[in-house]
This record gives C-alpha cells, structure tokens and sequence, in this order.
C-alpha cells in the first residue's frame, strides 16, 4: 500500500485511493462541495485542492489518487487563499438571498418566511416555534412593532407587502390562547445565575433570552410590575396589561425570577458579584449620580460599552437598553436585549467576549418584477390576493393561512445546511470582492414540491450523477457550456419529469439551496426533511 | 450601361467592320505562309542547339543565348500575328456590334451592382429586393426533404442512425448529420434518435447544448462566419461583423435576419490569417474584407447565389485530371489549401484549367498543398519538364491565359490566331491582362523570397507546394511510405521509440512532453487493445499549421499515425479533425481511403501481419477538444468536457484502453525522422528543443504565411528576416505566440530563441504555433481582452476557477477597456489570474491568464493609461474619439460612407465627427483621401 504524508503525518492508504480519502482516514478535514461518496469525483467547485510536492499548481484532492510518497499540504496559505478565491467565485454568480429581505431588516431576525410557511401550512405550532426561537415577547411586539419587515417586502414589487406583523401576532396570541403549548428549543442548565436590573422591555426580552440559553435568571424591578415603558407609552386599547403578564408568565414558568418592589442600592450592586455570575443592567436611562456609584463611567448620561459589545468596564457587568443608548422602539430595546444575552451567555461559558463571528451572506439586490413573478408557485399563486388584514381580531385562521401564503420566501431554506455558505464563513471568504453582471433569478416548481434555483446551482454535478444512475427517463443534464451552464431536464421538460426516483436523494446531496422541497416536510416520505 | 443607338449608326458600323474583318483576314493568310516557313527552319534549328546543348555543356551559355534569341524571334512573329489578330477581332466586334443593334430591338437589362450610397439612403430597399426574390424559408422539418408527411416519420433520422451507428458514441454524427439535414437540430428528431439508440435524452440534449456547432433554431439560407481570429481582430473583425448585422438589420442575440436569408456567426478562427479580416459567406471565403466593403460583398454576394439557384450552375472544385501525354509540356502548380482559395487560387485553378484547354497547351494544372507564402497568394508555379520552373505570385484569374500562352505555346495556326484574338479581347476588357508575367513574376533568388525562403527548414512541410495532395503515388515516388515500410519490415517497435526519443521530438500541440516518452508509456500500459489518435482539432485562433499539414500531406500524417501505431502496438486509430476545416476532412478521409485500397491500411499492412483501421472523427467547433481527455470524451459521444489526469490516457484513454494522442504536426515529423535517422533531426534545434517547428505567421507585418524553421532561431529572425519587419513602416511592439494560452512578449525581448523553456521562461509558450505580430497601433489590454474573451467563451464550465474566473476577469478586462475601470480592478486582476492557473482543472483553464500577466508584466503602463481614461494606441473604442483634423477638404467621402450618419454632409467645408453617434468603426478613417481624421484618446471632453 502507498504511503503518503499528508500534512507531516504519515498514512498507508489503499492503492487507488484518493488524497481526499487519505487526508479523511486521518482526520484531516478537507472542504468539499462536488464530492459525495460512492460518487465519481466531479472536480468541480475545486475547493479540496492541495498541494503536493514535485506538482506544479495545486491538485484536487478528491480525484488525484495517492502515489508512495507523496508529500501533500491540505492546509497551506496558497492552498487556504485558493480555497477562499474559488469561494469568491462561487459567491459572486450565487443568485439568492440566504436571508430574505424582511428578515435582514427585522432587529430580531426572526425567521419570517419560515413562520410564514408554516402558517400557510397549517402548522400553527411550528410557527409558534420559529417565532419563539428568535422574539421574545412576541405578543407584546405583534402590537407595538413598527413593522420594519414589511417596509422591505419584495411582494410590495407585485401587489402588497405582506401582512407578517399581523401574522406573527395572531401567531404569539394563539400560543397564549392554548395555554402556552410552545416547546422551546433550550440550552440545557448551565447552573449560572444572572442579576438583571430593569424589567422594562429590555430586561424581560434579557431574561427570556438568557433562560433559552440555559442561565438562571433574577430580575429586579423598582415597581410594583412588569413591563416598564410599555405601560407608559402605550395605551391599554393597543397593548392591555394583560398580555405583558402573560409574556412575564412565561418567562416565569422558564425559570426567570421577578423581584418587584426592589430597589437596587449600591449594597445590592456590589453584593452581586458574590450571589451572580453576571449582572445586566437594563434599568432604562440611569442618573448620572447612580452610575457613577455604580463605577460605572458615564458619558452625555449614557453608559459607555466596549465597543460592538454590551460590556462595561466591570467584568461580568453588562449594559444594554436605554441606559446605553436611547431607543424609540421597543423593538430596538428586545434586539439590544438579544446581542447583551448572547455576548452574557459567552462570557459565562468561555469567560470572555469574542465579536461577532464573519458571517456570510448573500443577498440579491434589486430584483424586477418578472423575476419576481417566477418565485410564485404556480398552483397556489392563483388564491395568492391581498386580503388587506387589519384588524387582527377578525382575523380567523383561513384568513391568517391565506395572507401568509403570499410569501414569496425570498429567503434560502437551506441556508443552514449550505456548504458554500459554511465554508465562506470558514474561510472568510467576500461575496463582494468579485461581481459582475447578474444572472436572472428564478425558480422552478415541482409537483412533488421540489424547488430548484438555477441561480444557486454551483454546478456540482452529483444531480446529474445520481439520476444518471437511477436510470431515470429524462433525469437532468448539463445544458450549454462554460458560464452559461446549467442544469436542466432534457428537452424543456418539467422539473418533476426529470426527479421520478431520485428527487429526495438530489435534494439531499444538493450542496447549496439550488434544489430544496417547498415545504417543511417531504412529500415522499411525510418525514422532517433536512432542508427546510 | 446601353448607349442610345439609332439605326443609321448601327448600319454605318456593322459595313465598316464586315469590310476591315474581310481586310485583315487577307493579312493574317500572308502573316501565316511567312510565319509557317520560319517555324520550321526555327524548330529544326532549335533541336540542333538542345542536342548540342547536351553534348557540349561547356558551351552552355553561348548556345543558350542562341536559343533564347531564336525564342525572342518566334515571340515577335506571334506578336506580329497577334496584332493582325487583334486587329481582325476587333473588326468582327465592331461588325457584331453593329448588327446586334440593328437586330435588338430593345436593351436587355443586365443586372448591375447597387451602390453603396444608393443603398444605404433607401433604408428599406434590400428588404424589399429580398421579398421580391421570394423566400426559401427554413426547411419545415416535419415534411421537409420529401422524406415523410408525419411529424413522426422520421425516415432521415432512421436511416441516419441505420448508417452511423446505435452506439453512445454516435451522438456526435448523429448530431451532425441532423444538422445538415435540417440547418437545426429538430427536438422531435433528437427524441426519434433516443427511440432508436442507446443515447439518452440527457446525453443528447447535453451533448447537443454543449458544442457550438449545433444550433437549435434554423439558419438563414447563407451563412457568414466572421472570423475572430488573433489576426482578424487586430485588423478589425470587430467593426466587420458590427457593420454586417447593421446592414442586414440583426440585434443582439438573435443572429438571423428577420427575413431568413443570413445568419452571422462568430467563428473561432477560419485559418486564413494572412488574408485578414476574413469573412465566410457560404463556402466562399472573402478576405482581406475591409470594412467599407462589406455592404458590397453582401449584395454581390446574394446576386451570385441568386444566379447561381437560378441557372442551376455547379461548379467543379476538383482537379483537372489530364492524360500523362499532358505532362509533355509540364505542369502549372497551384496551391490550393483553403488560405489560398480564399485568396482566390480556387478561380486562378478554374481559369487556368479553362486556359489549358482553350489554348490547348499540353500542359497539366496540378493542385498543390499550401505553399506557405500565404502574403503572395494565388500563388502558381509553372514547371517545365527540364524542372525549370517559373513562380507567379499574386495571380488574378485575368493572368491565367496570358501565363499559360507564355509558357505553353499552342500548337496550330488556327487555335494559335483564336488564342491572339482572345488575348487581345481580354487585354482590351482589363487594364493588366498582358503584364501578368511582369507583374507577379518573383524569382526565388530576390532577396524579400530569398528571405523568407532561405531561412525555412522543411521537414514536417517537405515538398511543400510541389506534391499533390492527394496523389498517393506522388507520395510514393517522394519516399512515401518509406518510412513505414521500414519500421514494419526491418525495426522492432521498441527500436522505432528508441529512435524517436533519441531524435528528441517534442508534441508540439503546445505543451512539448517528450513524444517517445509518451509512445513507450502507451506501449507499456497494461491493456488490450491500444488505440492512437491524430489530434487535429487546431482551435487557437490565429494558428493554421494543423490544417496545412492535413489539407497538403494527408499521407504524410497516415503514415506517422500507422508508425505510431505500430510502435505501441495499436490497431486501431482515430483522426480527430476540426469540423472548420472541410478540405483537411475530405483529404485525410480521401487519402485512408487510398491507403486502404493499396493495402497500406487495413488488415495487413503492406502483407505483413500488422492490422490498422483508421476512422475520423469531426469536432463539432469545440476548442476544448484540442486538450486530449476532452477529445477522448468528445469521440466517446459526450460532452467535450477535460477529466482530472491521472489518469492519463496512457493509461485509460478511449473507451479505457491505453491511447496515444499526438499532435497532427507531431505525426508529420516521424517518417521523416525515420528516414533520415534520429540524429539528423537531434542534429537541428537546441539541447532542449530539436528539430523544426511550423509557424502561421500573420498580422501586422509584411510576409505573412505558413513557416517551418529550425528550433533555435530568435523571434526577431522570424519577424524581420523572414516576415520582413512590419507593414507600413511602423514599429514593431509585440509578437503574441502560442494563441490564447500563450503570451505577449515585447518587441525589447524579440532576441528570445525558439526554444520550448527559453519561450517559457518569458511567460509565453510555444503552443501550437500561432505567431501574431503586433505593432504600435495595438492596444495590449484589448489584446489580452481579446485572448481572455476567446478563453472564456471556450470554457468548458466544469471547473470553478475557470467556469467564473476567466468571466470575472473579463469582466474586470472590459470595464477597463471601456473606462469604467477602478484601481481595485487593476489590483485584483493579477491575484485572481494566478489563482486561476494555479487551480484550474485543464490546460484551458491554466494557461487563460497568460496573455493578462505577460501583458500586466511587459506593458504594465497600458493598463494604468487605461484606468485615467486613455488608451495609448487608440484601439479601445470608448476611449478614443474621432477629430477631423484643418487637412479636411471638404470632399464629403466621409460623410457619405459614414454608416450611422455621425457626420455632416458639409460641402467645402471642415467636416466634424458627432461622437455621440459615432461607433468608431474606422470607415471614414479609410475613406478619408486625406488623411485628415485622427484618432484621439482620452476623449476631448
């Protein structure tokens, strides 16, 4: 057997074996998009190149089989910039938005048109869920947010935005309704204890957040009651005081503490440091005179934070909400409440605060209205009418279910099994640094409820393989050359033509969001796909 | 035109030419009593001196100036009696003239050429001449061809797969086949060929996606390719194809008028460098096509084939074959490879033929292959059977019969006085009939053909522009098949790679590996049965080598490929040949077929017990297909895509057996080698590079043409001795070598030898042997546009650096060819050209950025000029302007040929350029008799 050196390890690997499985058996990790195993390697998106000594340029090693002595090097500069650069290639002619514009806009970034799937579908709980994953109050915002996502909506370009404020709030209220059936996704206990003073919006949002994360929370409030601001600046009609006891309830019952009618003296803030692992401070605008008694330097009356964190000069102290930086909406205060929750839950498990991860991200920009039209399913585009929703109390669940499916879902379903977009954000590759003209968007639509994105197709080739070799009647092939490639089903035919066997085992080998199922579940198998 | 003739006039002149005709026949039977006596003293003396010449050659030169005297004497008499003849004639032509008038009641209206300025301001008038002509719409392929009524009778699709084949590997032909039947591929026809094969739609609609050949909407009634190669672009082929699609009304994309009779396409390259721009109309080939000639061509052109659907012509391509007894007198050679026919050399065949036989001189007209001085073509050499010959260049079909009256003087009064009278009709017709021998005689010996000859070494080219092509025994009698017969009845195959490595041939597709490496791999692989193939699928723009190899030995490169084959032991072979290239098709298929017939192919080669079958296989305009693994998957019927090597086809090619793909040119080399031993050719080059190596010369410079020289010489060798330097006296900037894989390489480093590591070493390559040179007027980055665009569009799509990174460096090239270019573009360019060279899966994809970093290394300033918005040699459209400069005279030339109007009709006065509607397509530049147009860059504001 052949031995290679792969990254000055040594490894016997069978004769005719690949780099890539050599570099595997040692748990090297190697990217890959166009390799799959029990596949022919595509050598495609060359992103498992390597270098090997004695060979001019750089090999993929998905189909450079191993030779006794070789010396290879996965992980070198020149290999690590190529890899980046063929990221960047790829992410300059990816046409999609990971993310949908309504939810890029959202402080929250609630998963919006996957609540909206759901409520087109039916699955009222699962909305619940995605809505819960992501807002903490939801039924308080549902009636207080100023409905920035709509502003965004790509359906404004055909007819009307979409109704989502309305929606997500017919949502949070059903959840309250049934008596809070939501299961949360939730961090399993950490045994940590965190001190939040405030339960104005931005505390409660804190406390929610915190206790997703798996952290015990106590919140102090000078009042009698929850709710802070909202009882002020918003009337009883708009948002009654019984559904922000009911939001508290519920942070209640996750374990958060309420601790009404207390003052927190000095006394109390040093005491803090000895009962609580973390302290936020969400009191809204302090005084001057408390901070500074705090210790807390104090700039034009505001908190001053390190910055892009919520980080005070005391360790373990955080800030956040109107004590840092003043804000008119209470959707601003939760989305501060949300960042502070997570840099608090990172300073409790590494014990310290890193800035937020590169994250990857592409987004279409201007899109035409034809292209937009092509995002419309055909069947169920027909019933797709602006049902012009305002009043959230007549609103019944067809009527709700109607509205939100008129989503276009703009953003990818895929997103979050996508290996372009794992490996851009790994190898800090730019979506920018190259562009150039851009390809048209669109999609197409099978009865099964496949979705395939041209746009997103990075050419990959395992569809084409896999139907190959399902023998499928017409399968998909290769359409014309060079960058004006694609894939397609022979002579013009309809997707579902082309997928009768294989189309779960295309989706699920796609690398990207080029070919996903249109619904959360799987047509063929009734089961949770991996996609969407 | 018809001059106005009243009755009177026409009696008057049909008398007074009866009575001169009557006149000057009484003199032409005295002239010939007196011409006949002196023949035959002449002849009689004229034998006298060549057996004297013979037996005292010492004498030679006293007796040859005899002779040439008593030659001069007989030319005179035949002057004399050629004058009395003319005399004669143009009295029967004024006589005829004459009665015809009187005959013809009314003028027959003879079809004549709009003009061009007539054309132009009608609009809408050739849309209506086409109506009138009516419409040969496209061939409806359910009931077309008279093959079947049904949409679903298919018959020509059944008897196509009947005849090619059910295999995979028949989807190409297939394909093809289709298409010339139905000008498009038909779904319902690629839907039958599903039914009926083993090919399955995903392999069909692939296939037929993939390769540019295939088109999947009709094709007008004529088709015109622009070329696009190197040397096409640098004189212009742009502004050619633009002014075409204006004229004839087509937009973006679509590619056919809207009345079906053109279609325009953008070829790769046709070959014909040296006659740049070119442009195919059908199977015509025009060229040089300036710009301002284009609305003519296309209307001449329409008109012909018009006359031609009319009368039903057809027109005989092939060679005039004549008896042995023909050759008496010699034989005129015409080189007819598809460069010279573009030049003409196909009507300069015709005329000539036609001249022979009207003349009746025993005198056989010979095609010959490529003769390689392309810059002097038609070229015809005429051949006296003591082997003296006579070479005319630049040759018009008007000089073919004064040529062969010169050389062949016919025997007989009678055909002797019609010849004169022919001659003198011809010479009144045209301005140049007589000066033919004058004009484009050129001797050898002068020094501009001694330059460009002397240096050459031929052997891949050897008895180049002297053998028929296509005359086997011709080759047999020039050591043909020599060298075959030896390896197989007197050299092991061991021996035969032991000699071809020794000769140190290198492939010469491009990348230069070792050819008897590569043959004693094949021969080592494990593997039954081994299989060759001959790779001319010779994509680069600008080279034209391959095509002259196939087009003029054919037999040459069988018998290098059945030496290849025997030494690895193969049994099988493939020619895998450009579709572009109809004439290299039909000769190597002509010639396998010759071969076979003689038992030089077959089932037992030459008697012995040695089998090889040799098939072709077409490409269908794919450049890919050059790289070996592509071709491979190309003749296996899939699509022309590269897979990663290892393994290499050494190892698994064709259908998985261990194949040999060398290049046409490297085929041509072996018999030669094999003749005169490996050391004779180790003998020529340098340590590295041995041998000779074919270049297609062109561009701006001098002397273009087809040149074999020995390894070694320097780039400045080939472009100022052997090219002549550059054409109007301009400066010589750059020489672009190896195509679009290889690189620029200034005109500081021309002493840089042709060498395989000393091409290397400055960026470039030696590719397959494209040379284009440049000069002050070329702009660098478009060249390197150019180069990446050509790339870009060949690319096959499978990888990722080459599939999106040629695009975004285009996309970069473009913005700063069109001023839109920032800094970041600059800096970013060279980065992602390594990366890609460094990534790419395929020799494409590594060596697309060689032409930008040669150009980023050498001409760095260009690309800053562009960024500030100047191109310094005035190429880059959108950043120049023109500017009539005080020289204007007013004479309105400008104006008229200015074909979007951008500038004022202004009598008398300074004219000026609407730069707002001026898309700088140079017309006006051409037209200008004074000179007085400038181009500008930056644009003045």
């Amino acid at each position: 057997m052949p031995r290679v050196m792969v990254n000055s390890r040594s490894v016997e690997a069978p004769s005719g074996s690949t780099i890539l499985e050599a570099a595997r058996s040692l748990g090297i990790d190697v990217p890959t998009l166009c390799q799959l195993d029990g596949l022919r390697p595509n050598t495609s998106c060359m992103l498992c190149v390597v270098e090997v000594e004695g060979r001019s340029g750089l090999v993929p090693s998905c189909a450079a089989p191993v030779a006794d002595g070789m010396l290879v090097e996965t992980d070198s500069t020149a290999v690590r910039a190529a890899r980046r650069t063929v990221l960047e290639l790829l992410l300059s002619d990816h046409v999609g938005d990971c993310f949908a514009p309504c939810e890029h806009t959202c402080p929250l970034h609630l998963d919006i048109p996957q609540m909206l799937r759901q409520v087109a579908e039916g699955d009222l709980r699962g909305a619940v869920n995605t809505v819960r994953a992501d807002v903490a109050l939801p039924s308080v915002m549902g009636r207080v947010c100023p409905q920035l996502c709509e502003r965004t909506c790509r359906r404004a370009l055909i007819d009307k935005p979409a109704d989502i404020c309305v929606i997500k709030q017919f949502v949070a209220d059903s959840d309250l309704e049934s008596g809070m059936a939501a299961t949360f996704v939730r961090q399993p206990p950490s045994g940590k204890r965190v001190a939040i003073v405030g339960a104005g919006p931005c505390g409660m949002a804190s406390a929610y957040y915190l206790c997703l994360h798996g952290h015990q929370c106590v919140v102090f409030e000078k009042l009698s009651h929850v709710g802070g601001r909202l009882r002020v600046d918003f009337t009883e009609e708009t948002l009654p005081a019984r559904i922000i006891d009911a939001e508290a309830a519920l942070i209640g019952r996750l374990g958060g503490e309420f601790r009404l009618n207390t003052n927190v003296t000095l006394a109390d803030f040093e005491a803090f440091h000895e009962d609580y692992d973390a302290v936020l401070l969400a009191a809204g605008r302090l005084t001057e005179s408390v901070s500074e008694s705090f210790g807390l330097p104090v700039a034009a009356g505001l908190i001053s934070t390190r910055s892009h964190t919520h980080e005070t000069e005391i360790a373990g102290v955080f800030a956040a909400g109107d004590a840092v930086k003043p804000n008119d909406l209470v959707v601003r205060c939760v989305a501060q409440a949300k960042s502070a929750a997570g840099e608090i839950d990172q300073f409790l498990r590494k014990g310290r605060v890193d800035r937020p991860p590169h994250t990857t991200s592409v987004r279409v920009g201007h899109v035409t209205r034809e292209e937009l039209t092509s995002l419309i399913p055909p069947v169920r585009g027909a019933v797709r009418v602006n049902t012009a929703l305002s009043n959230a109390a007549a609103l019944s669940l067809a009527g709700v279910q109607q509205e939100a499916a008129r989503c276009l879902q703009c953003g990818c379903a895929a997103r979050d099994r996508c290996g372009l977009r794992t490996y851009a954000e790994e190898y800090g590759a730019r979506a920018a640094r190259f562009h150039g003209k851009r390809r048209s968007l669109e999609r197409q639509f099978s009865a099964e409820g496949v979705i395939f994105e041209p746009g997103k197709c990075i050419l990959c080739g395992l569809c084409v393989q896999i139907t190959h070799d399902a023998e499928e009647p017409l399968g998909l092939t290769f359409l014309g050359r060079g960058f004006d490639m694609r894939i397609g089903v022979p002579f013009g035919a309809a997707l579902g033509d082309g997928l009768t066997r294989c189309a779960q085992r295309c989706v699920e080998a796609c690398p990207t969001g080029a070919l996903a199922y249109s619904s959360s579940t799987c047509a063929a198998c009734g089961g949770e796909t991996t996609g969407a | 035109m018809m001059i106005r003739m009243t009755r009177p006039a026409a009696l008057a002149l049909a008398v007074t030419g009866g009575a001169a005709a009557s006149l000057c026949i009484v003199l032409l039977i005295a002239l010939h009593v007196h011409g006949m006596r002196a023949t035959a003293t002449g002849t009689t003396r004229v034998k006298a001196l060549q057996q004297a010449v013979k037996q005292y050659p010492e004498q030679g030169p006293a007796l040859q100036e005899e002779l040439d005297r008593l030659a001069k004497d007989s030319v005179r008499r035949a002057d004399r009696s050629a004058l009395a003849a003319n005399i004669l004639l143009l009295s029967v032509v004024v006589f005829l003239v004459g009665a015809k008038c009187l005959t013809a009641l009314r003028p027959r209206q003879a079809p004549s050429l709009p003009a061009v300025r007539e054309k132009r301001s009608e609009g809408t008038a050739p849309r209506e001449k086409l109506r009138r002509r009516g419409r040969r719409g496209p061939i409806d392929p359910a009931n077309g061809n008279g093959c079947g009524r049904e949409p679903s009778d298919w018959c020509f699709v059944n008897a196509a797969v009947a005849r090619i084949g059910r295999h995979r590997s028949a989807a190409i032909p297939l394909l093809q086949s289709i298409q010339t039947q139905y000008r498009f591929l038909p779904e319902d026809a690629l839907k039958r060929v599903c039914d009926l094969t083993e090919i399955t739609p995903a392999q069909i609609t692939g296939v037929a996606s993939f390769y540019p050949q295939f088109r999947h909407s009709p094709t007008g009634e004529h088709i015109i390719r622009v070329c696009h190669g190197t040397a096409c672009h640098v004189s212009g082929a742009e502004s050619v194809a633009e002014e075409i699609r204006r004229h004839l009304g087509i937009q973006a994309p679509a590619d056919t008028d809207s009345l079906g009779r053109f279609t325009v396409e953008e070829a790769a390259c046709l070959g014909c460098c040296t006659r740049a721009p070119v442009v195919q109309i059908d199977a015509t080939t025009y060229g040089p096509l300036a710009v301002e000639h284009v609305i003519e061509v296309l209307d001449q052109h329409e008109l012909v084939a018009e006359l031609a659907n009319q009368t039903s012509r057809s027109r005989s391509n092939g060679n005039a074959w004549h008896s042995p007894a023909d050759e008496r007198q010699g034989e005129i050679r015409i080189g007819l490879g598809s460069c010279c026919v573009a030049a003409g050399s196909d009507k300069v065949h015709e005329a000539m033929t036609a001249a022979v036989a009207q003349i009746g001189a025993h005198a056989r007209v010979k095609r010959v292959g490529c003769v390689g001085m392309c810059h002097r073509t038609p070229l015809v050499e005429i051949v006296r059977p003591d082997g003296a010959s006579a070479l005319y260049a630049g040759v018009g079909p008007e000089d073919a019969s004064a040529l062969v009256r010169r050389h062949f003087p016919p025997a007989g009064v009678a055909r002797r006085v019609g010849n004169t009278a022919r001659a003198f009709w011809t010479e009144l017709c045209s301005s140049n009939g007589s000066t033919a021998t004058v004009r484009c005689g050129i001797d050898l010996r002068d020094p501009p053909v001694a330059a460009f000859v002397d240096p050459q070494r031929k052997i891949a080219t050897e008895h180049a522009g002297s053998i028929d092509p296509v005359d086997c025994d011709e080759y047999l009698r020039h050591d043909g098949f020599a060298a075959l017969r030896r390896c197989i009845s007197a050299l092991a195959p061991q021996d035969v790679i032991e000699e071809l490595r020794r000769s140190g041939l290198r492939g010469r597709g491009g990348a230069g590996f070792p050819a008897g490496e590569k043959w004693h791999r094949v021969r080592q692989a494990v593997g039954e049965p081994k299989m060759v193939i001959a790779n001319g699928d010779e994509g680069d723009p600008g080279a034209f080598m391959d095509r002259m190899l196939m087009e003029s030995f054919p037999y040459r490169i069988i018998e290098g490929l059945a030496i290849a084959a025997y030494a690895v032991g193969a049994k099988e072979g493939y020619f895998y040949i450009r579709r572009e290239y109809p004439l290299a098709v039909q000769r190597i298929r002509d010639a396998i077929g010759e071969c076979e017939r003689r038992g030089f192919l077959g089932h037992s080669l030459f008697g012995s017990s040695i089998a090889l079958t040799l098939h072709i296989a077409e490409g269908a305009s794919a450049f890919v297909c050059g790289e070996e693994t592509a071709l491979i998957a190309s003749i296996e019927g899939q699509r022309g895509v590269p897979r990663f090597r290892p393994p290499y086809p050494a190892d698994s090619g064709l259908w998985g057996r261990p194949t040999l793909v060398n290049n046409v040119e490297t085929l041509a080399n072996v018999p030669w080698i094999v003749r005169h031993g490996a050391g004779a050719f180790a003998a020529l080059g340098t340590p590295n590079s041995k041998g000779t190596k074919v270049f297609a010369l062109a561009g701006k410079i001098r002397r273009g043409g087809l040149i074999e020289v020995p390894m070694g010489v320097t780039i400045r060798q080939i472009v100022e001795e052997i090219g002549g330097g550059i054409k109007n006296d301009r400066s010589f900037k750059a020489v672009q070598i190896g195509g679009p894989s290889g690189g620029c390489i200034p005109a500081a480093m021309a002493d840089t030898r042709v060498d395989y590591e000393a091409l290397g070493a400055v960026g470039a390559i030696m590719g397959s042997g494209g040379l284009v040179v440049m000069d002050e007027s070329d702009c660098m980055v478009d060249i390197a546009r150019y180069f990446l665009s050509f790339t870009q569009a060949q690319s096959c799509g499978r990888c990722t650096p080459c599939r999106i990174g040629t695009r975004r460096m285009l996309d970069m090239l473009d913005r700063i060819c069109e001023g839109r270019g920032t800094r970041r573009d600059l800096d970013e360019l060279e980065p992602l050209a390594r990366n890609i060279e460094q990534s790419s899966l395929c020799g494409l994809g590594k060596t697309a950025p060689r032409p930008i970093l040669t150009t980023l290394r050498y001409f760095r300033d260009e690309y800053e000029a562009h960024l500030s918005g100047r191109c310094p040699a005035g190429k880059c459209k959108a950043l120049t302007a023109y500017v009539v400069t005080p020289e204007c005279i007013g004479c309105t030339l400008c104006a008229q040929h200015c074909p979007v109007d951008a500038i004022a009709y202004r009598p008398y006065e300074r004219h000026e350029v609407d730069l707002a509607r001026c898309t700088r397509c140079g017309i006006c530049l051409a037209t200008c008799p004074e000179n007085a147009i400038e181009v500008v860059s930056p644009c003045p504001a």
